[in-house]
């Protein structure tokens, strides 16, 4: 069945909002520092209202709400994107490993994934981060470390269907080895899973980032939509929550939305009796 | 009885018998085939002594020895004495032979030196079966069949010890010659015949032994029975296989190329398939190989693939339990077979692609031990699920060089070139828009026909063509047995084609193998 994406993009008008949103926010982050403040900078202007100078008001330390705000995106970006791709390149490595090789491999490493399953990862993350504090490098390993486990299923799952497709077989009947047949045919057959599986590690990685600067666990170097939020929250009783809460909570949703839409477009390619839900 | 030495012979610079040898027995009925200019005429011209009479610029040497006279030195006069009495020839041209304006009987006679034996020559005409009320019958008058008959009337009936028969039949319908079949086995009872011909129902109706001839050399002889049913030379096969037999079923096939004589190295091989580079250089040898003599380098066709005692089982289930086959060189061996009797199971386990509990495979003659890309160049496979045999994500041109890129053997542009060249030949377009389709673009015959361009980019020797056409239509299904026909004459392929289908089997194959509860037995059904 031969699927093009681009095709599928062209017909799915909320996935190309989820495109564009996610493309706006991702320029957003990269080019922030051309046109805000330095966030950690400390002034005598403490939770003061928006203004010319700062946009979105000061907080309590008199920091600069708008530019901690896209500063508090770019980790957040920083965060999804680089758990997604590390879990994701986990789930596909070991995944497509297991199914191509199976036998005992296989059958260890899928023993290994229930087990890992089966523990709810949340609270494991909350009691490792509790005693480490980890900075953004440790979250996305620890992020990564505890989410390749799902898409791995899927992919050792589709690539046991994948490696007795008769093309396969006539590249191998041509001698092709197994490094090319992995390269060649097996992961590129993948792609569409493959998306699946980034875009679900990406969403859930900034979830959990945010969550768990909400709850306080994470280091207070990095500043966090999650941080933000639980900071602003503190202030419930003033109306800086309208400039401080709100536009936190809504960019995080704007990112969480956004991925939502994308990874619906490949589901729906993925598993064409959704197409028409 | 005739015994020919080293005999060559040629027509100013065009060589047409090259060292020849072989001996006649008395008694013996020896046919003498091959294509039209293989020198079979030359031959006959040579042993009458009438080469130089024919042709002014013709050069003879070797020797002919016919009951100790050699006919090449021999004298007008001793030429004579032996012409028509001893050696007695029925030509070819049957109208140029016979003198128009003389009358059936006046023709005989002249050869008893005009004495007019009434009894002698009434007598013959009966023994051939020509009418005798009709002797004075001009030639004109007569059909073919009763010219031929004349022929042989004239041929016979001074006795001769041998009798030089040069297509006595070819252009005949078959009740006619039929009978004079009969005729000639008759007349030739205790006496020696050489019968020239490229009419093989006759030369397996007529000889006892076959020489098979071909440019001016001999390349095979033997018993007749031996070399129709088992012909071991490229050419011997070529010839029968072109030839319209009413117990074959398998579609003609020519062979490849038109005749060329070269001057070094077998005569054969700017047609044969199964060339190696010896071939080029020197001339064969007649050699013995069991019951027959062949001129080969490679020994004949060469046996492609063995498989010997192959076993294999599913869990409980047995599938193979001792199965043998073999594929020659340019043949086409079925594997008939209900579904789940276990045929691609034996087809992926010869690729290399499941493990077999016992047993070997042999290719060319040596053991594969390793499935590496020296054997998957040699061997093929068309798997029998068309529309995933290519992956989605490659357009045609990708497919038909991907064997190429995964034995990293050329550039880029002669891969491109070498795609292009398969895919005419399996009779596809080559334009960039047909090579930027997709499998999804094609219809079922165009993606077989890729699918097949993809096995034949490595040049093998053998293809295993698993039910190549179960999913298309008849008329499509057609094309592409013929097609993979076609491909078989210019490429000299082996062929094991699995099917379940008896109808194409019997179209295709050389032989019907059937396998059955993990065996594989022969097919009594050619």
């Amino acid at each position: 069945m031969h699927i093009s994406v681009r095709k599928n993009l062209k017909k799915n008008k909320s996935a190309q909002a989820g495109l564009v949103i996610l493309t706006i926010l991702f320029l957003i982050t990269i080019i922030a520092p051309l046109f805000t403040k330095d966030p950690e900078t400390f002034s005598k202007m403490i939770l003061s209202e928006p203004s010319l100078t700062n946009i979105l008001g000061t907080n309590d330390l008199g920091q600069d709400i708008f530019s901690r705000l896209l500063f508090g995106l770019r980790t957040s970006m920083f965060v999804s994107i680089s758990a997604g791709l590390l879990a994701t390149l986990l789930s596909v490595a070991i995944g497509v490993l297991a199914g191509f090789t199976g036998g005992l491999f296989d059958e260890v490493i899928m023993r290994i994934i229930d087990s890992m399953l089966v523990i709810p990862s949340i609270i494991i993350l909350i009691l490792i981060s509790a005693f480490i504090k980890p900075n953004l490098i440790s979250l996305v390993i620890l992020i990564s470390l505890f989410h390749w486990q799902g898409g791995a299923r899927i992919i050792r799952g589709q690539t046991l269907v994948i490696k007795q497709k008769i093309h396969i077989y006539s590249a191998r009947t041509f001698g092709a080895k197994k490094a090319y047949i992995l390269t060649r045919h097996i992961i590129p057959d993948l792609g569409n899973i493959i998306m699946a599986s980034f875009l679900h590690n990406a969403r859930s990685a900034v979830f959990l980032e945010a969550g768990m600067a909400f709850i306080g666990i994470s280091s207070l170097s990095s500043i966090s939509l999650g941080t933000m939020m639980h900071n602003a929250l503190e202030f419930y009783y003033l109306p800086v929550w309208l400039w401080w809460l709100l536009p936190s909570g809504i960019m995080l949703s704007l990112v969480l939305v956004s991925f939502t839409l994308l990874s619906n477009l490949i589901e729906k390619i993925i598993d064409p009796r959704l197409k028409d839900a | 009885m005739l015994k020919i030495k080293n005999l060559s012979a040629s027509y100013g610079n065009k060589k047409v018998l090259r060292n020849l040898n072989f001996e006649v027995k008395k008694g013996d009925i020896v046919a003498i085939v091959g294509e039209s200019g293989t020198g079979k005429t030359t031959l006959a011209m040579s042993i009458m002594g009438l080469l130089s009479e024919q042709s002014a610029d013709a050069e003879i040497s070797g020797s002919i020895l016919f009951n100790g006279t050699d006919i090449c030195s021999a004298s007008r006069q001793e030429l004579l004495k032996i012409r028509w009495k001893k050696i007695s020839m029925v030509f070819q041209n049957i109208d140029n032979i016979l003198n128009p304006t003389i009358s059936v009987y006046n023709q005989i006679s002249e050869i008893l030196n005009g004495k007019k034996n009434n009894l002698q020559i009434n007598n013959m005409l009966e023994r051939v079966g020509f009418p005798s009320n009709r002797a004075s019958a001009y030639p004109h008058q007569l059909s073919m069949g009763e010219k031929q008959k004349v022929l042989i009337a004239m041929a016979y009936i001074l006795e001769p010890e041998l009798i030089i028969l040069d297509e006595p039949t070819s252009s005949l319908d078959n009740e006619t010659k039929n009978s004079l079949i009969k005729v000639i086995k008759k007349l030739s009872q205790g006496r020696t015949a050489l019968l020239l011909t490229h009419d093989l129902d006759t030369v397996k109706k007529l000889s006892e032994k076959t020489m098979v001839l071909y440019g001016g050399s001999t390349v095979e002889s033997g018993h007749t029975k031996k070399i129709f049913s088992n012909p071991r030379h490229p050419y011997t096969r070529g010839l029968i296989r072109s030839y319209p037999s009413m117990n074959r079923t398998k579609d003609l096939q020519g062979i490849r190329g038109r005749p060329e004589f070269v001057d070094t190295g077998c005569p054969f091989w700017p047609r044969c398939t199964q060339l190696i580079n010896i071939c080029r250089i020197y001339r064969p040898p007649l050699k013995k190989y069991g019951d027959t003599m062949l001129a080969c380098h490679r020994g004949g066709i060469i046996p492609l693939l063995n498989v010997e005692n192959i076993s294999k089982s599913y869990n409980n289930l047995t599938v193979l339990k001792s199965a043998y086959l073999n594929v020659y060189e340019g043949e086409t061996v079925t594997l008939l077979g209900r579904s789940g009797s276990g045929k691609t199971t034996l087809a992926k386990i010869i690729m290399g692609l499941i493990k077999p509990f016992g047993g070997n495979i042999y290719l060319e003659n040596k053991k594969i031990e390793k499935w590496d890309f020296s054997f998957y160049k040699r061997t093929q496979m068309i798997f029998q699920e068309v529309e995933s045999a290519v992956s989605h994500r490659l357009n045609v041109l990708d497919a038909v060089i991907e064997p190429m890129v995964i034995h990293r053997v050329k550039s880029k542009s002669d891969m491109i070139e070498d795609a292009k060249k398969v895919l005419s030949e399996v009779e596809l377009p080559t334009d960039k828009n047909f090579l930027h389709l997709y499998p999804h673009h094609l219809s079922g015959g165009e993606l077989q026909r890729v699918v097949i361009a993809r096995a034949l980019v490595l040049s093998p020797k053998l293809l295993i063509a698993d039910e190549p056409t179960s999913s298309l239509d008849a008329s499509i299904q057609a094309k592409i047995l013929k097609l993979l026909n076609r491909i078989q004459e210019e490429r000299g392929l082996g062929m094991l084609f699995i099917t379940h289908d008896l109808g194409v089997a019997r179209k295709v194959s050389d032989r019907i193998l059937k396998l059955e509860n993990g065996i594989i037995t022969k097919e009594r059904l050619r």
